[in-house]
């Protein structure tokens, strides 16, 4: 601990008048830099292979899902978000889903379903907005979360790159 | 048919000079938040019209539709009356400005002004001190520990900064030899070193820095102070009648942005132009209002908010006595026959 | 019984099981795949094996399933020659086995998988394909074989012989091209087929009606008894998502039904997931029936029944004891005798498990006096009442073909009534919903535990029945 004394003031500091001008020049240089503000709608947030947006199935070249509803994004979801129902299919793979619904009001954007998955066939899209008049709306079922795995391929190939590393 | 047509010209002459004033009340809001966001690297408003020109509208439309609550304990007359006390003041001040040396309109004498007052710089202080009136009973009636703080702080201010005002001004009519804000103004008609800025530079900072404290703007804004009292007077006012002491802050602010033109830049002169037509006055009178309704808002997002006991160390201790000082000096020099 | 010393510890075992069992009852647990209790052991699988040092000798390596227990036996089950020995094992086991699980039915409750996961067999060494097999063979009705996955175990092999005594399925081809068959792609017969899914420690033999539908850690599974024969098998009622039952499977009893059922009970629970489930109390309005709630329903009940006049009480022989004391109680108070509805008995028994009775409680109710009657004596005696009170899961279906006469009906079913002079319908829940008794064909004491949770507006039978007589002993009293 230490006294610190106050250092005395000039008489031009007493004024204020000098420190007041020169915030005020200063504030007003400021008006004329670059705005930081992104405007949103029309200018979209960039997004590359690491952004971790709503997840999306994986749908192969010759329109086939990649998910074999084994469930264990479901198991390894901590939102509860992910619901599957499982059938059969004559496809090699056996089963597809039935059923796939996400609640994407209960997603928290983990990417624990894309770790989960053994098939790499649920990845984390790019896509990141998300509004509806409902909140039935908002469960997104296989339809919906289809995607052709061409648009995905960044970050399939992104995922692959960060799991060489363990 | 004179009376008629006098009446119909005084009713031209408010509705258009009294739509006009609150018209840029309500721009002056939207300014206020633009340059802010500019200050502080950001865009502002710009969703609602161009450049976000209609934002006022949307605001006033928001205010009618917001709930209207009065606190339990309230005092209803008084709670339902404050904004209007604030408001209205702040409005009649309007009445009074000189828009232009000779009115335009038909059979209409004299200065382009609602009324042509020999005694209008007294108006003016007159009404602006009443304002301080809603604010207190505002703050009172709302039967809040935050209004009510906020309430006594206004009245404080209000009373160690009229003073330093009222000295200022004393100054400028000293010199002017009259109460009329035309006469006042048509004395520094002509270059641009008529104007009173250049010989009372003192009274000009007292009177600036007075009128900051006038209208409550930052620095000195302890009536609302949000840090520390929420909203100070209005923090229990929603709807219609918060936006009343909106627009009544505002409306005060260019009142007196047109009382400082008007003492000490001339008014609605033109530099080197005496017999300019009455719309490029206007104009002209219409510029040095803005440029000081810029600078409230510049010293606004500049400035941090000073203490209360500084401000009322300032206003005793600095203000008055410089005041006094000014207006003996130049008291001095009228008689000496200098100025 | 006989002194062993099993990973340090001194203990005594019975010398006629064999070394593997001595392991488990003593809390010590070693991996087991063509193992199984009820099955004689083999030995193929290798997976079985632990450190043995028998009279001083220096230890080796044995398979602890087809090892007699000696006096003196020094077992180590965790030295590191064991495991090293049963992960060589477990490579070969897996060199074959498709890497499918993400596919397989059976993960999540597969033995395989666990060890592979405990020993870390992460990678395989091979390069050679894995060999290519039938993935999808229909074993008749109930069971689909996938070779594949197959570790050639022979469980179901020898279940097929011991237990069911159908020798119908066998290994055939030789050494690494061994595959399980049916003899000249015949179905599998008989009605005990379900519990070779059971048993096949793999994903390989696989319950058709059960393929695809549920992953099993998604399952609730809980205890409860068996209702479609008087055995009373436990089984272990499984749950997806809280209301559905999607699997039954039988739950080890040493006294009842050992490690099976048979494939009548393993199938009937599609009732249970009957979207047409009342769940609140139906009055009778008109020609409608109205939905109230139960309660209002109850009280209803006890205004029909307070008007008095010539009663019949007729229960269903799915009712507990608790229940069956509560009926013959309201049946008491309404001046009659409880009876209950007797199913006829069907061509299903069998001298393995099935009784051919399909009445789960007959035993208990004919001990608390209830009179067992056909559906046509039933339907009779209601007839000629003019109140009549039916209680119990299935009682109306009982009833469904007889003609009810036109006696003011109160109901307590998992259904709607439908009859014509119905009055009030109340809900109640099935067997695995509630806690009680049932007496099975040899007198032992079936607990029945709640293995789904009712729905909600579904009251205990008993507690229903009890509110009902007790209105209508409190109306009594006022008049």
């Amino acid at each position: 601990m230490a006294i610190v004394k106050r250092k005395e003031l000039s008489i031009g500091e007493k004024l204020y008048l000098p420190a007041i001008f020169r915030g005020l020049s200063m504030t007003f240089r400021q008006m004329f830099k670059k705005r930081v503000t992104r405007q949103y709608p029309e200018e979209p947030l960039p997004v590359n292979e690491v952004t971790r947006g709503q997840p999306r199935l994986a749908v192969n070249d010759d329109g086939t899902i990649r998910c074999v509803s084994c469930g264990l994004c479901e198991a390894a979801c901590p939102a509860y978000a992910i619901t599957i129902d499982g059938q059969e299919t004559d496809r090699f793979i056996e089963r597809e889903p039935e059923r796939f619904d996400i609640d994407m009001l209960r997603c928290i954007l983990c990417g624990f379903c894309e770790e989960a998955c053994p098939k790499d066939a649920i990845l984390m899209s790019d896509e990141l907005e998300l509004a509806d008049f409902s909140r039935e709306a908002l469960i997104y079922d296989v339809e919906r979360l289809k995607r052709p795995v061409s648009q995905l391929r960044p970050r399939l190939d992104y995922v692959y790159k960060v799991n060489e590393r363990w | 048919m004179d009376m008629l047509i006098s009446v119909l010209v005084i009713l031209a002459k408010i509705t258009c000079i009294f739509g006009g004033v609150i018209t840029l009340a309500a721009l002056t809001t939207l300014a206020e938040r633009k340059v802010s966001a500019w200050i502080q690297f950001r865009h502002g408003p710009n969703r609602v019209g161009p450049w976000g020109i209609l934002q006022p509208l949307a605001d006033g439309v928001k205010f009618i539709y917001k709930e209207e609550l009065v606190p339990d304990g309230a005092n209803q007359v008084m709670f339902y009356l404050a904004p209007a006390m604030v408001a209205m003041p702040a409005m009649m001040g309007i009445a009074v400005l000189p828009f232009a040396a000779v009115s335009p309109l038909y059979q209409d004498t004299g200065p382009l002004a609602i009324a042509n007052l020999d005694l209008s710089v007294l108006f003016i202080l007159a009404f602006s001190g009443l304002s301080i009136y809603g604010v207190i009973l505002g703050g009172w009636a709302s039967n809040s520990k935050f209004s009510l703080l906020g309430a006594l702080r206004a009245s404080a201010q209000m009373i160690s900064y009229e003073l330093a005002l009222l000295l200022s001004v004393a100054a400028i009519l000293l010199m002017a030899g009259s109460a009329n804000l035309v006469d006042i103004a048509n004395d520094q008609q002509g270059s641009i070193f008529n104007w009173y800025i250049w010989k009372q530079p003192l009274a000009f900072l007292l009177f600036l820095i007075a009128t900051f404290a006038e209208t409550n703007r930052h620095p000195f804004d302890f009536a609302e102070c949000e840090p520390e009292l929420v909203a100070g007077f209005h923090t229990e006012y929603s709807s219609m009648r918060f936006a009343l002491f909106f627009l009544g802050e505002y409306c005060a602010i260019i009142v007196m942005c047109a009382m400082t033109c008007t003492f000490f830049l001339g008014g609605f002169h033109v530099p080197f132009w005496a017999d300019a037509p009455w719309f490029v006055q206007a104009g002209m009178f219409l510029a040095k209002i803005c440029f000081f309704l810029f600078l409230f808002i510049w010293v606004r997002w500049t400035l941090p908010r000073f203490r209360f006991d500084q401000l009322m160390g300032l206003g005793w201790k600095t203000f008055l006595p410089l005041a006094l000082l000014n207006l003996f000096v130049t008291g001095a020099l009228v008689a000496a026959g200098v100025y | 019984m006989t002194k062993i010393t099993l990973n340090g510890r001194e203990i005594e075992v019975d010398a006629s099981k064999p070394l593997i069992a001595a392991c488990e009852e003593n809390g010590v647990d070693v991996p087991r795949y063509c193992y199984h209790p009820g099955l004689s052991p083999e030995g193929s699988c290798r997976i079985c094996q632990v450190e043995v040092s028998e009279g001083g000798r220096p230890p080796r390596v044995v398979v602890s399933c087809r090892t007699p227990i000696t006096e003196g036996m020094v077992v180590n089950t965790e030295t590191p020659e064991a495991h090293e020995t049963r992960r060589q094992c477990l490579e070969f086991l897996l060199k074959n086995h498709p890497l499918d699980c993400p596919i397989c039915d059976k993960a999540g409750e597969c033995t395989l998988q666990d060890y592979s996961f405990a020993e870390g067999q992460t990678e395989g060494k091979t390069e050679e394909p894995r060999r290519k097999l039938e993935k999808r063979m229909d074993l008749g009705d109930v069971i689909v074989l996938d070779q594949e996955r197959c570790i050639l175990c022979t469980r179901c092999v020898r279940y097929q012989e011991e237990v069911t005594k159908k020798p119908e399925l066998t290994n055939a081809g030789l050494a690494s091209n061994t595959y399980i068959t049916t003899f000249g792609e015949r179905p599998l017969t008989g009605n005990y087929q379900g519990n070779l899914a059971d048993i096949c420690p793999v994903g390989a033999l696989t319950l058709k009606q059960f393929r695809f539908q549920a992953r099993v850690w998604n399952l609730e599974k809980e205890s409860s008894i068996c209702g479609e024969c008087s055995r009373g098998c436990s089984i272990s009622a499984e749950v997806l998502r809280r209301n559905e039952v999607k699997r039954i499977r039988p739950l080890f009893d040493a006294d009842v039904n050992k490690w099976w059922m048979c494939d009548t009970g393993r199938f009937a629970f599609e009732h249970f997931n009957d979207a047409e489930r009342l769940t609140g109390g139906l009055v009778a309005s008109g020609d409608n029936l109205l939905v109230t709630t139960t309660k209002d329903a109850l009280a209803r009940a006890a205004e029909v029944l307070g008007t008095g006049g010539k009663a019949a009480v007729v229960g269903s022989a799915w009712l507990s004891q608790e229940e069956a004391a509560a009926l013959a109680a309201l049946a008491g108070a309404l001046g009659t005798k409880a009876v209950f509805v007797s199913p006829e008995a069907n061509e299903l028994k069998d001298d393995l498990l099935h009784t051919g009775d399909p009445a789960p409680n007959r035993r208990g109710l004919e001990e608390l006096g209830l009179k067992a009657v056909s559906a046509a004596d039933a339907a009779a005696a209601v007839a000629g009442a003019e109140l009549a009170v039916l209680a119990g899961e299935r009682v109306l279906a009982g009833l469904a073909d007889e003609n009810l006469g036109t006696a003011k009906l109160v109901t307590f079913d998992t259904g709607p009534c439908l009859a014509a002079g119905v009055e009030v319908c109340l809900p109640a829940p099935f067997h695995i919903e509630k806690v009680g008794t049932w007496l099975n064909v040899d007198g032992l004491e079936r607990n029945l535990t709640v293995a789904r949770k009712a729905p909600a507006g579904v009251e205990p039978l008993d507690r229903s029945l009890n509110t009902l007589h007790a209105a209508l002993a409190g109306a009594g009293a006022q008049a």
